[in-house]
Order: C-alpha cells, then structure tokens, then sequence
C-alpha cells in the first residue's frame, strides 16, 4: 500500500525532521517516491524510482531535499509495487495548473474503471497512469463547478467534483490536493493520522495515512464511517479551517 | 450605518483604485475610518477619527496609504457612530493577538446588549463599543476552542459556534470581517455583502464590501442571509471562497 504525507505551516517550514521519519515508516513501499512544495507561490515536484528507504537509510536525495526544502505546505508520497508502472514521471505528486493555482496532487487507493477518462481540458496528462486521471477528472469538475457558478466555495466544488467521481468510479480513495495556501485531503478508506506540533517558529499540521503517525505523540486518527462517503478536510497554516463528510 | 472594505489576493496587492471609491461611497460616515493589514505574519492598522470625505475631498492621508498599503489581505472601515465615543481608539479596524495569530477586527453593526459583556481575558480597555466587545467575545471563545478541541477540529466551526452564541446571548445586528492573516472571515446577520472577483476596472483580487451597489459598474454578487438562517460566514483565502455556510 503506497502512502502520503503533508505538512502545513504558517511560515516556510524545513521538514528535515517529519520526512526522514515518514521515509522510514513507508519503508516497505518499494518502488519510488516524491516531494511537493511550493517557493514563491510556484509549485515544484522532485521524485525518483529508487526506494525511498534501503540499507537501513533513507534515500540520500530524500534526506538532503528534507534539509533543504522550505514552504508553507510539502506533500510527499511513497509508492508500493501494486500501483502499477515503475516510469518515474508516473510518480507523485502530478502537477496542473487551473483556477489561477499550480496544484499538486499524490493519491493512494484505486477507483473502478477512471483508466478510461477522457478529459475534456486542457492540459491533459501524458501519462497512461489512473491516478493522473482522478487528477484530471477533479480538475475537469472543479472547472465546470466554477463556470456555473464563479463564487462557489472551493469546498462545495471539490465535494460535488468527488462525489460525482465516485458515482462513476466506486472505489478506495485517499488524497491531497494542494495550492500555495490551502491543502485539501480526502479519504474514503484507511485511517489517517493527524498532529499539530510546536516549532521554534510557530505551529505545524502533520497529516498522514501512515495509521499509527509518525512519533510517539499524540496523533489524533481519523476514520470515515457508515453512512458517510469519505471525509474532506481543508488545512491552511497550522489549522483545519473545515472538516466535513463528504 | 458604518461600512466595509475589504481586499483578498494570492500576493500582496495594493487598493490605490478602489480603497479611494469605497471610501467615496461611504463618504457619510463621518466619524473615522480605519485600514489594517497584514506584513510579515503581523497585524498593522492605520486610523483616524476624522471624517474620510470632506469639502469633496478624500482624507490626505487615506489617500496617500491607499496607495502605499500593500498586503494579501486589507480591511478597511468607515465609521458611523452608534456605540462608544469618536475618536481613534474607537475607529477599526481593531487588532488583538490569540491562538498563535494577529487578528485584525472590523464591524459594522448595531449589539447595544453586547456592551455589558465583561471579558474572561484581557479588555480592550481603551474602547468602549458594542464593536470592540464583540472582538473580545470572538477572542475569548475562540481561545477555549484552540484549548480544548483536538487537532482536527475545524477553526470554520469554532467560529461558526461561537457566533451563534454570541447571537444568543447578545441578539444584535452584526457584520463583520475577521482575518488572522491566513484567511478573511466574512460574517452578515444582517445588510448584504456585495462580491467581484476578476475586475476589469478595479483591483483584480476577490474585492467584499457593504456597499450596496458594490464599487463598480460590474457585475458584483450579492451575498445575505435568507430569512430562516441566523446570519452567514464566508472563509476567503487570496481569490477563492474557501467555505461558505448558513448559520
């Protein structure tokens, strides 16, 4: 099972700590893994097929981006062998631009049949991977949610845009979607872990899938039930604005 | 009646267009005007308790600030005394520190009953106004949340309670902006919010206001209560509705 991991701020945050961690924890997810995070409102990607954890160490690249990257939000995302292609673009975060935002996007799950989504926007993803095509397909309904109606709340346009993919596609979802300010994370399976810490400078969300967290604190753990379709979360800063089923 | 200004963009932005038209719009309030935002994570406000429009002619310094102030949000306020004395410690916007942030505070709005409220932590002392204990009412049940929920409790919610609390305990008409940097909170249990985003002739940025008519000839959206709700909050990041809900 792949697994992701996001970290929000108020202020540009090193996650030289919580990644390494995170690294290890989804050691058993073999097959590559990736960084996203934003400098200066533009959104960068760094991914690699190599494991993020072998040898008793974490990948070097890993770590020395973990020391090195500074941003407000930093999603991160290890694959398992199960998710398919071992193509390094094929690796999270995937990145679109819409809406007047670059937005990042790392899932882990499978829903039934969203290989064969056509997008009817452009850009399209050049690459035959479903989870660019869940991103697509949130992308295409966020777009034609804010056309009906240009003052919808994003959170109203991402819940319709999920449920209808959903409708479609029945399936375990679970992921971040991401901009320079505000990171949302759904999940209709698996429990996610999430923490609010003290830093020098200032407070940090950690929010992972990681079940048991990622340290000896004390992580809340968050689990959809009957009847509810999923939870949608909406962090900004150190700070869940909104959480509500989907 | 006072008014509201406000202004939320992805990067910092400067008003120099429509600061100085809402401030025209609003020009019969008399009795002070205040502008607060946001640089480095910290809550500044510039005020006065003179008339922003006089003789036809905008107050100098509104003037020259509406052209220098530049942040991701801006809060604006022109007074029209129902509640407290005229001078600047009663215009807005007001500025208080909890929870880990600077919040700057704007109302608009008439809660005489509020005015009795005696705070649980520390009093703006220098104000004495339904709008200034209004704040205070925030800060303080906003406090008890940030002690005792749990990491995944939503701040929209908390504010959302506490709102409708305040409305039980001390009915009024409240209208207000809230921001902590990260966010602008709208909230109206009475006038509309009028909305533009992606202004041909104004400031390009997600523009709020009291004003009527809105502060331009496009086409701006209104936003009120319906009859069987008890207000509306808005949470805005940069140009986005984040969360919009009936109380």
């Amino acid at each position: 099972m792949c697994d992701i991991f996001a970290i929000s701020a108020g202020y540009n945050y090193t996650p030289q700590k919580y990644l390494p961690i995170f690294a290890e924890k989804g050691r058993h997810n073999m097959n590559g893994w990736g960084i996203g995070f934003f400098r200066e409102d533009q959104a960068f990607v760094e991914k690699s097929d190599e494991q993020v954890f072998s040898d008793q160490q974490v990948h070097e690249s890993f770590q020395r981006l973990a020391r090195v990257i500074d941003s407000r939000i930093i999603i991160s995302h290890v694959n398992c062998p199960q998710s398919g292609s071992l193509h390094l673009s094929h690796r999270h975060p995937l990145m679109l631009s819409f809406m007047d935002h670059t937005w990042l996007f790392a899932q882990v799950g499978n829903v039934d049949g969203i290989e064969n989504y056509e997008t009817v926007q452009e850009p399209r993803l050049e690459i035959s991977v479903y989870t660019a095509r869940i991103f697509e397909y949130l992308r295409d309904h966020l777009i034609i949610a804010h056309e009906r109606n240009p003052y919808i709340s994003m959170f109203a346009a991402l819940r319709l845009s999920i449920q209808s993919l959903l409708s479609n596609y029945p399936g375990n979802l679970a992921f971040f979607l991401v901009n320079e300010s505000v990171l949302f994370a759904f999940f209709n399976f698996r429990s996610f872990s999430i923490l609010k810490k003290s830093e020098k400078m200032g407070d940090v969300l950690l929010i992972t899938s990681i079940g048991e967290g990622l340290s000896q604190n004390n992580w809340q753990t968050i689990t959809p039930e009957e009847p509810s379709k999923g939870k949608l979360l909406v962090i900004a800063g150190p700070d869940v604005l909104y959480a509500a089923d989907i | 009646m006072c008014d509201l200004f406000a202004i939320s963009a992805n990067r910092d932005y400067s008003a120099p267009k429509s600061l100085p038209i809402f401030a025209e719009q609003a020009g019969k309030n008399l009795d002070g005007w205040g502008i607060g935002y946001f640089r480095n994570h910290h809550a500044y406000v510039e005020k006065s308790a003179k008339g922003i429009f006089k003789a036809g002619r905008l107050h100098d310094s509104f003037q020259r600030l509406a052209r220098v102030v530049k942040s991701k949000i801006i809060i604006c306020h022109v007074r029209l005394r129902t509640s407290g004395l005229i001078d600047e410690c009663h215009a807005h916007p007001f500025v208080l520190e909890f929870g880990g942030y600077e919040w700057i505070f704007a109302h608009n709005g008439k809660a005489p009953v509020i005015e009795s409220y005696k705070s649980s932590g520390i009093p703006m002392k220098e104000a004495l106004s339904d709008s200034a204990r209004t704040f205070e009412f925030l800060r303080d049940q906003l406090i008890q949340h940030f002690k005792q929920s749990s990491d995944a409790a939503g701040m929209f919610e908390a504010l959302s309670r506490c709102i409708s609390d305040m409305i039980e305990q001390y009915p009024g008409k409240y209208n207000f902006f809230l921001s902590n940097g990260q966010f602008l909170y709208a909230f109206t249990n009475h006038r509309q919010f009028m909305l533009l985003k992606g202004s041909k002739k104004l400031e390009g940025a997600l523009l709020i206001t009291t004003i009527e008519k809105g502060l331009s000839d496009e086409k701006w959206l209104r936003i009120a209560k319906s009859t069987s709700r008890r207000g509306m909050l808005l949470a805005i990041s940069g140009t986005d509705i984040i969360v919009r809900q009936p109380l």
